[in-house]
């Protein structure tokens, strides 16, 4: 068995592990999970938070901490249960692949 | 779909169990304190995911849950009922990181009476294992507990309260994973050409 | 711990999705779930992204991640024993794109057929250019270990090469 030079085999490797371009549905779907995981909004939360102190300053009325911290935390504990959800779906897919698996295992 | 496949396969076993299990008196559940050798586990994790919300949570969550989106409202409504939700994930740098002693700590440790076992499986080799367990009131599901261990990762979810298996498929669109709908069309391909050679 | 640098999630996808859509599909042989794997990989970063500190901590970590990923979908199908080339036969129904050569994609459907810690360490470096340390901190694997993985994967490799190459050859 002949063999070209290893650099030469090397180079050869390397032209055929050039990246491959991926899909454009991937970043679509990503975009889309991840726009129906969050609302869309504007702002960031920190920003909507200042512009929410800042237009209650403005208007003179005062500033009622307790509604703005507690919009804070209701979106944390949105984003929380999501986590969870999310976390939930992930196992119940690799149990039902595990499943399928083994209703086929019998064949090999 | 797969999910769907999923709550089919916990929907017949869940009437089998009905018909065994004896029936229980509903009750408001708490959920319970993290077993001890959860903080071990987290120690040695090098990334760690842990959700508890009781029912107030959820409550409170569930307000802030956009009814105009499609999927808040599909979250809403499983959420909407449920006692609490207790999620761990622990993801750990390489294998060998929790021994399988520990592994039966945390099952005995939520694996009481009230619980009938759905699924469990185990792999020998490469150390995985699935416990899929539900709690039934009256021979309806009020609690599903599932324990999913690969050799790098732990994952445990409790769900504590009346859970409509319906509302559990509509986790796919939440979980964003896209369809495994692909794994399965090339696995039966590769059954189709005859397996290994 | 205060940074600079700020994340920028879409920007980070499509900086490196082609990295870890090509890491998935050469470790597992199948662009559908290679696709699935850089879409849980991308969610995870989601997960994440607070804790990334840098453009090049977010490019070790997606790599790092994505090679887990792509091991932890392998083991779930329990494939063993198969030839995996046969499987790509099977799933890359369009000609690869721009490939010079016949054994330039041959090469890589080769490459699948190597053992899974062999097949990582050829694809971390010479797809991604990395040395063998970097290589042995992606995988978190000792370096001497990553290096007679590099050696005798390259040697395996060059070999069945060699042989298709006398296949192809005698084939035309």
């Amino acid at each position: 068995m002949e063999f070209e030079p290893m650099e030469e085999f090397e180079q050869q490797l390397r032209e055929a592990l050039e990246r491959r371009p991926a899909p454009p549905s991937l970043k679509r779907k990503l975009m889309a999970s991840r726009r129906a995981e969050r609302p869309a909004t504007p702002m960031p939360a920190w920003q909507r938070l200042a512009a929410s102190v800042a237009l209650a300053a403005v208007l003179g009325g005062a500033v009622t901490w307790r509604h703005v911290e507690e919009r804070r935390k209701g979106e944390a504990a949105r984003e929380q249960v999501l986590t969870a959800l999310r976390i939930t779906g992930h196992a119940l897919d690799q149990i039902n692949t595990q499943l399928a698996a083994h209703s086929r295992a019998p064949q090999e | 779909m797969h999910i769907r496949n999923m709550t089919f396969i916990l929907a017949t076993s869940i009437l089998a169990a009905a018909t065994m299990a004896a029936p229980a008196r509903a009750q408001t559940v708490q959920l319970p304190a993290p077993p001890p050798v959860e903080k071990e586990l987290a120690a040695r994790a090098s990334n760690v995911t842990e959700v508890t919300l009781g029912k107030n949570m959820l409550a409170f969550a569930a307000k802030f849950m956009n009814g105009k989106d499609k999927d808040d409202e599909s979250t809403r409504q499983l959420i909407q009922g449920l006692d609490g939700i207790y999620v761990r994930e622990y993801e750990f740098d390489k294998e060998g990181q929790f021994s399988a002693e520990e592994i039966e700590q945390l099952r005995k440790y939520f694996e009481t009476s009230e619980w009938s076992p759905l699924v469990r499986e185990r792999e020998r080799k490469g150390g995985e294992a699935t416990d899929v367990m539900v709690k039934l009131v009256n021979g309806e599901v009020h609690g599903m507990f599932i324990l999913e261990v690969a050799p790098k990762e732990l994952t445990i979810v409790l769900i504590l309260g009346p859970v409509r298996m319906e509302d559990l498929g509509k986790l796919k669109g939440l979980g964003g994973l896209g369809a495994l709908g692909d794994l399965e069309k090339s696995t039966k391909a590769k059954d189709k050409k005859g397996g290994a050679q | 711990m205060a940074h600079d640098w700020q994340p920028d999630f879409e920007q980070l996808v499509d900086e490196h999705q082609s990295m870890v859509f090509s890491l998935a599909a050469r470790m597992t042989g199948d662009r559908g779930l290679a696709e699935e794997i850089a879409q849980d990989v991308f969610m995870e970063l989601d997960r994440h992204l607070g804790r990334i500190e840098s453009a090049a901590h977010a490019c070790f970590w997606l790599r790092r991640v994505a090679m887990s990923r792509s091991a932890d979908a392998l083991r779930r199908r329990r494939v063993r024993g198969v030839d995996l080339w046969v499987e790509m036969e099977e799933h890359h129904g369009s000609p690869a794109e721009g490939r010079s050569s016949p054994l330039g994609s041959r090469l890589e459907q080769l490459l699948a057929t190597l053992p899974e810690p062999q097949r990582a360490a050829l694809v971390l470096r010479y797809q991604e250019d990395l040395t063998p340390e970097e290589i042995a901190a992606t995988l978190a694997s000792p370096v001497a270990t990553v290096k007679s993985h590099l050696q005798r994967g390259l040697k395996l490799l060059r070999a069945k090469a060699a042989n298709h190459l006398k296949e192809y050859v005698r084939g035309i």
